[in-house]
């Protein structure tokens, strides 16, 4: 990057309305695809002839072109999980390009149809990550054996064991670590596989909820339960559930194919509640948000409510971007960014971009609004107040009460915007019901003229604001308390609050308001990733609501959807959720008392709970181990940690270090991972797991895309670790692998020999990943089903294959998991890698509808939360978006005790998680190490000069190193890059940096160094300076609504290093 | 991103293939309004030519301008430019007879063997090249050192239309080459499919139906170092800063490189 920034850009480049000429949007509306030359592309002989012409001539002959040399799977260098062709020559995997049958790598999409012959030599787009998944799959520090820890947690000595007797120690247990001078007894699986009757475990699960809800004593369900009470963790508190959750298994970047076989195994199988996915430090707050707003109420029960929404990019004309962009993270840059460029380029599209730092998407932005961490509602809000000012809002749309009313005026969503709100004594509370004025049952109330109206079936339009008394009820409409909150500060305050300036607020707010329904507000991590993420997410989406884009093309879509894997719509040709004999019914509070409330469980004594629940939210990843060190609600005895690392991605990480590294907080640890990672370093036996390349997935597809889709995850080429032996089949080590043999030792139900129901095995990985691909190729309905794979596709899909030993690929073994009725047909799929939806016109069409629409109801106030207390104060959450201030998990401001500096954290576009940068050499090239990001002001203030070092400290972290027990410290020291495009006293870390683990240490490997690589070592990652919480003492600050960790709301100090 | 321009180029190539070599002529248009930095580009590049560890034959260069909060942030792609009047032909031919070769169709090509075997031959044409467009493979691996030197390393590959291994380009200074060995096989360039902002175009100029010809019909474009009569091969659509992304001249990288 040159430093020529004082150059004054001159501007006197002609400005471009719809680009010069060639009018792409008359192209893409002609309707053929490709025009009158398209029919010569397509042609199948044509492909053949170039072929062989191709192959006949030895110096042009380029191996990569033919369909035989071509495998598609699914990347997952980060969790967008593009579809991709992995090109094999000689076994190796050597390039990689994007799936040109996928609609999020290629728009239009290659007609599903299209022979593989021909799409052999079309390579769609692909990111720079992607791309370098050659050397995530070839990394030279994977692991092939399993490993057993020869010296304490952490130190990074090892001794190889044999796969069986390791599954044999951590089923058994016992003095495990005797020979280096543990005493322990460790507690094995077997111990806590307490609870193995099916039928016991289904009424034990329905009392244990009884109990917990205050609808059955204690005393009458131990007396009930008298004969299995020894299986509970706490019999005086049988809501804690049973011993077997006892056993978590925390997995980091686990998808979709993996997830529901991991639940059924530990939920079915084993009977614990205790899995994880890492939603809450990735973006789980805005998830929540979306689900809160899409609830909706049926038999007195809110639910069914969407995980999100994204704009509808290749039609909007703007769109402002919370805390995210369309080119680094995100879900994600290759599908997302060709629809906003094309948009740019020809004037279609003008976006803001809000964000502390100016990223790639915010240099292509018409304003680049540099908020506050943290300061994302309060812009918003103000936006808010200028459009609410103006009445720039949507009146008819918001008025619609109902779903009929919103059809009578051609909207496929409406609102609660008009539903009266309950006053109560301290503030809002639940929505009105008819059966409270006594005009009805539980059907929501609005006003006409003042006049209570109730909202049954027939069409509903009601008065937008109200405020006053209905038979002596207080009440207010809940647009009325929007915009309460809204005008409860002026446009000066709202700007102080977020850091942007009134006249860019009131232009941004002009601009949103200015397309009709063409423009969107989008946002990932950074406006949730803080305690206050919840209300900053809904405060987004009601910004949404106040034009009504949902459902239009241009405004905000839940995408295309997905065909069911798990054959749970057409219920054949397999309904795995049936399938599964002898299930357990898991039940118990989850060890970070997610989707519980404090109020219903037994551990209820008044405010303040010991540690937070959270009823809204899941995947509570932060607050796992830290309540195991708690025992609150219970301890844990077991962890299995799969394809993540705790301990450095989560914000102040070392505290997880600090109670893994001690064996008398949890007696066994064990992961499953490729490498020996910074949290798989603290484990007590590593089991290699396959690579992304090596194994099987289902990914579904984020709603960026408009067209149907369903991604299959597939072996390109013969997975590296071990071979080993469960149900008396020769297998590749892996998580597949480890949950069989474990279910071997165990003889845990839905595993092994008639594992998904009588002749139906369950012996191998492909038992069951291709049997959700057979259900993929049947479809959801009759008459959905791909066509039989031909003579040719059935030899392509052989020969492909030639590479892979029998272990990895046997076609008649993988028939008789696929399903003999069904093999032709998932071979059409994985020759695809997939199925999607192919491209039509309507997809072209700039107006009206999206082609899936959500066509649901859409919540301005959320009585769900707002019903809600605050497990630490007591105090009701607001049932709309509200400016927060960041607070503890004891709900009290922060002190910044004079660290003045806030830090934020980002991705680079060339890193997903742990496993790119700075590993992928290839990219590292381009970005060998990251560095601490200040504005010229800052810099000048501190007196720093670019290229100096410095240290980074906090109030939880005065020493601004991590601090790893049994290793040696590692400083979060890095070069100071100064810029222009921050805003000042912000410092920007970004992650991909700072490992100790994946082959940046020496490892010792049966008394051998196997030396580490210095280039992995470079840059620091900047989690351990995030605040610990000062009321949990032991886990960063958490969103108490959404649960999202607090990644971006800690000051800091830069000291000279 | 209209009409799968992906397929409309394949197409382009079809029947660019179908004519003889002489009467094609490659092209490359790269839409810098579309650019986002993301480096998808030379990493494809660097995957599929195996270039030499710290090399690739695309750089993508980012440039900060103005201060804050005004600021601009641009992205500037580029390669071997396949100059029809090559001042990298001209030097390294004068050392090394045969070193660099223009072909029919308008691609550069280095003769591997030759480079290999004068090193001052490639130095000649790496000082000429106005566009540091030209590497030295000095050997060495990514994964040398580590605990395993990895196969897609020491894999065979193809380059100026033959196969080679590093040990065949040890020595030797190379380049882009168009991914002549994709094209003759049907393919577009690797840097050309991967990109995500869809800003790369590529196609036969002789042909007045291609994509390319129509870019270069209907867009104003420009082209780097024009002045020095390289006639480069390579045209640019745009450059503006952040408020006015539309534009279409290069003001402002190119006062500091025309």
């Amino acid at each position: 990057m040159t430093t020529d920034k004082k150059k004054k850009c001159t501007s006197n480049s002609v400005k471009n309305k719809k680009g010069n000429g060639l009018s792409r949007r008359t192209l893409l509306q002609t309707g053929a695809l490709l025009g009158a030359s398209a029919t010569f592309f397509y042609k199948v002989e044509r492909a053949h002839a170039l072929l062989e012409k191709i192959s006949s001539s030895a110096s042009t002959a380029y191996p990569l072109a033919s369909p035989e040399n071509v495998i598609y799977s699914c990347c997952l260098q980060c969790h967008t999980a593009c579809p991709i062709k992995v090109k094999i020559l000689d076994g190796v995997a050597v390039k990689i390009d994007g799936n040109p049958y996928s609609a999020q790598n290629m728009i239009p999409n290659m007609a599903q149809t299209t022979k593989p012959v021909i799409a052999a030599r079309v390579d769609a787009k692909l990111c720079p990550k992607g791309q370098a998944g050659i050397q995530s799959l070839y990394d030279p520090y994977r692991l092939v054996k399993v490993l057993k820890r020869k010296g304490p947690r952490g130190s990074n000595k090892w001794e190889t064991i044999a796969f069986n007797k390791a599954i044999d120690e951590i089923v058994g247990g016992g003095k495990l670590f005797a020979s280096i001078g543990e005493d322990r007894h460790v507690t094995g699986l077997q111990d806590l596989y307490a609870l193995r009757d099916a039928k016991t475990a289904k009424e034990m699960a329905a009392d244990a909820k009884e109990v917990a809800s205050g609808k059955m004593s204690v005393a009458a369900f131990k007396s009930k339960h008298a004969a299995s009470l020894d299986t509970l963790i706490d019999p005086e508190h049988p809501d804690l559930g049973p011993k077997n959750n006892q056993f978590i298994m925390q997995c980091g970047r686990i998808e979709h194919g993996r997830k529901e076989l991991a639940k059924r195994w530990l939920n079915g199988s084993f009977g614990s509640v205790n899995f994880y996915e890492h939603t809450t430090i990735c973006e789980q707050s805005h998830h929540i948000a979306y689900d809160q707003v899409t609830n909706s109420y049926k038999d007195g029960k809110w639910g069914g409510g969407k995980e999100h929404m994204k704009p509808d990019a290749s039609h909007s004309e703007f769109i402002i971007y919370f805390g995210t962009g369309f080119v680094e993270a995100n879900f994600g840059p290759p599908p997302m960014a060709e629809k906003v460029t094309d948009g740019l380029a020809s004037g279609r599209l003008k976006v803001a971009v809000v964000d502390p730092r100016l990223s790639k998407s915010a240099s292509r932005a018409w304003k680049w609004l540099p908020v506050k961490p943290g300061g994302d509602a309060a812009l918003a809000l103000g936006m808010m107040r200028w459009i609410m000012g103006k009445n720039r809002y949507d009146t008819k749309y918001l008025t619609a009460a109902n779903k009929s009313a919103a059809e009578k005026i051609g909207e496929p969503s409406w609102t609660n915007a008009t539903c009266l709100v309950k006053i109560e004594e301290d503030g809002p509370g639940k929505l009105l019901r008819a059966s409270d004025i006594g005009m009805g049952k539980d059907e929501f109330v609005v006003t006409q003229g003042g006049k209570a109206v109730v909202v049954g079936k027939e069409a509903v339009v009601g008065d937008l604001d109200f405020s006053g008394e209905i038979e002596g009820v207080k009440v207010k409409t809940a647009f009325t308390i929007l915009k309460d909150e809204v005008m409860s500060k002026s446009m000066a305050q709202w700007s102080e609050l977020s850091g942007i300036d009134v006249a860019d607020i009131e232009a941004v707010a002009n601009e949103f308001t200015s397309h009709g329904k063409k423009a969107g507000a989008e946002m990932y991590r950074g406006p949730v990733q803080h305690t206050n993420g919840y209300y900053n997410g809904q405060a987004i989406i009601s910004l949404n609501m106040l034009i009504g884009n949902i459902d239009h093309k241009g405004g905000m879509s839940t995408g295309g959807g997905h065909w069911h894997e798990d054959g749970s719509k057409l219920k054949k040709p397999f309904d795995i959720g049936g399938m599964h004999p002898g299930k357990l019914a898991a039940f118990g509070h989850k060890l970070s008392r997610e989707k519980s409330s404090y109020e219903k469980s037994t551990l209820f004594a008044g405010y303040p709970a010991k540690r937070p629940w959270f009823p809204f939210s899941g995947n509570v990843y932060q607050e796992i181990i830290p309540s195991a060190a708690d025992q609150y609600p219970y301890g844990a005895k077991a962890i299995w940690l799969h394809k993540g690392t705790p301990g450095y991605s989560t914000p102040a990480g070392q505290t997880a270090l600090k109670i893994l590294a001690d064996p008398g907080i949890i007696p066994l640890v064990f992961a499953t991972d490729i490498v020996v990672g910074e949290t798989s370093m603290y484990a007590d036996y590593i089991f290699p797991d396959a690579a992304i390349w090596e194994r099987w997935g289902t990914p579904h597809t984020t709603p960026d895309v408009p067209q149907k889709a369903s991604k299959v995850r597939q072996p390109t080429v013969e997975p590296m670790t071990e071979v080993v032996t469960v149900f008396g089949e020769k297998q590749h080590c892996g998580w597949e692998a480890v949950l069989l043999a474990i279910g071997e030792r165990l003889d845990l139900s839905g595993t092994g020999k008639d594992g998904f129901g009588p002749g139906l095995d369950f012996t191998a990985r492909e038992d069951y990943f291709l049997k959700f691909v057979a259900n993929l190729a049947w479809g959801d309905k009759e008459g959905e089903a791909v066509a039989d794979a031909d003579r040719e596709e059935l030899m392509i899909f052989n020969k492909a294959r030639r590479h892979i030993s029998k272990i990895a690929f046997d076609p008649v073994r993988w028939e008789k998991a696929a399903g003999k009725e069904n093999w032709a047909k998932v071979i059409t799929l994985l020759n695809r890698g997939g199925r999607w939806e192919d491209w039509n016109d309507k997809f072209a069409m700039a107006d009206g509808f999206v082609v899936h629409k959500y066509n649901g109801n859409m919540n301005i106030y959320v009585e769900n939360v707002a019903k809600q207390k605050h497990s630490l104060t007591g105090k009701r959450f607001s049932g709309i978006a509200i400016h927060e201030s960041i607070k503890d998990a004891g709900g009290r401001d922060l002190d910044n005790q004079g660290f003045d500096l806030q830090l934020i954290t980002y991705k680079d576009i060339l890193g997903g998680q742990s496993r790119t940068l700075p590993n992928n050499y290839w990219l590292s090239s381009i970005l060998p190490e990251n560095y601490i990001l200040i504005n010229t002001a800052t810099a000048a203030k501190l007196g720093f000069k670019a290229g100096d070092k410095a240290r980074i400290v906090s109030a939880t972290n005065k020493k601004g190193v991590w601090e790893l027990p049994n290793r040696d410290n590692v400083p979060m020291v890095g070069k100071v890059k100064i810029v222009e495009g921050i805003r000042p006293g912000v410092v920007a870390v970004s992650w991909h940096f700072g490992h100790w683990g994946y082959g940046a240490s020496d490892t010792s490997i049966d008394g051998k160094v196997v030396k580490g690589d210095v280039r992995r070592r470079t840059g620091l990652c900047p989690n351990a300076a995030m605040l610990i919480d000062p009321v949990l003492k032991n886990a960063c600050m958490s969103d108490p609504i959404g649960a999202s960790s607090s990644f971006s709301d800690t000051s800091i100090r830069l000291e000279r290093a | 991103m209209a009409t799968n321009e992906i397929l409309r180029m394949h197409d382009d190539l079809e029947r660019a293939l179908a004519k003889p070599r002489e009467e094609r002529s490659w092209i490359m248009v790269v839409d810098v309004r579309k650019c986002v930095g993301d480096h998808g580009c030379t990493i494809s590049c660097i995957a599929e030519n195996v270039c030499p560890p710290g090399t690739s034959y695309r750089k993508v260069f980012e440039s900060e301008w103005e201060s804050y909060p005004g600021v601009d942030w641009f992205f500037m792609p580029t390669n071997c430019q396949h100059c029809d009047n090559p001042p990298c032909m001209k030097a390294a031919n004068a050392v090394a007879k045969g070193a660099v070769k223009k072909r029919k169709d308008g691609i550069v090509i280095f003769d591997t063997k030759v480079m290999a075997k004068n090193a001052k031959a490639g130095a000649a044409a790496i000082k000429a090249c106005p566009y540091t467009a030209i590497v030295t493979d000095k050997g060495g691996y990514y994964t040398a050192g580590t605990p395993k030197l990895e196969k897609y390393e020491t894999r065979t590959f193809f380059e100026n239309g033959k196969e080679v291994t590093r040990k065949n380009t040890k020595g030797a200074t190379r380049k882009c080459t168009f991914c002549v060995h994709r094209l003759e096989s049907g393919m577009l360039p690797a840097c050309v499919s991967t990109c995500i902002g869809r800003s790369m175009y590529f196609g036969d100029a002789n042909d007045p139906s291609s994509l390319v010809s129509e870019l270069l019909k209907n867009e104003k474009t420009w082209q780097f170092n024009e002045k020095l009569g390289t006639k480069p091969r390579v045209y640019y659509i745009g450059y503006g800063g952040r408020a006015n992304i539309t534009a279409v001249t290069a003001k402002t990288c190119l006062e500091c490189h025309q």
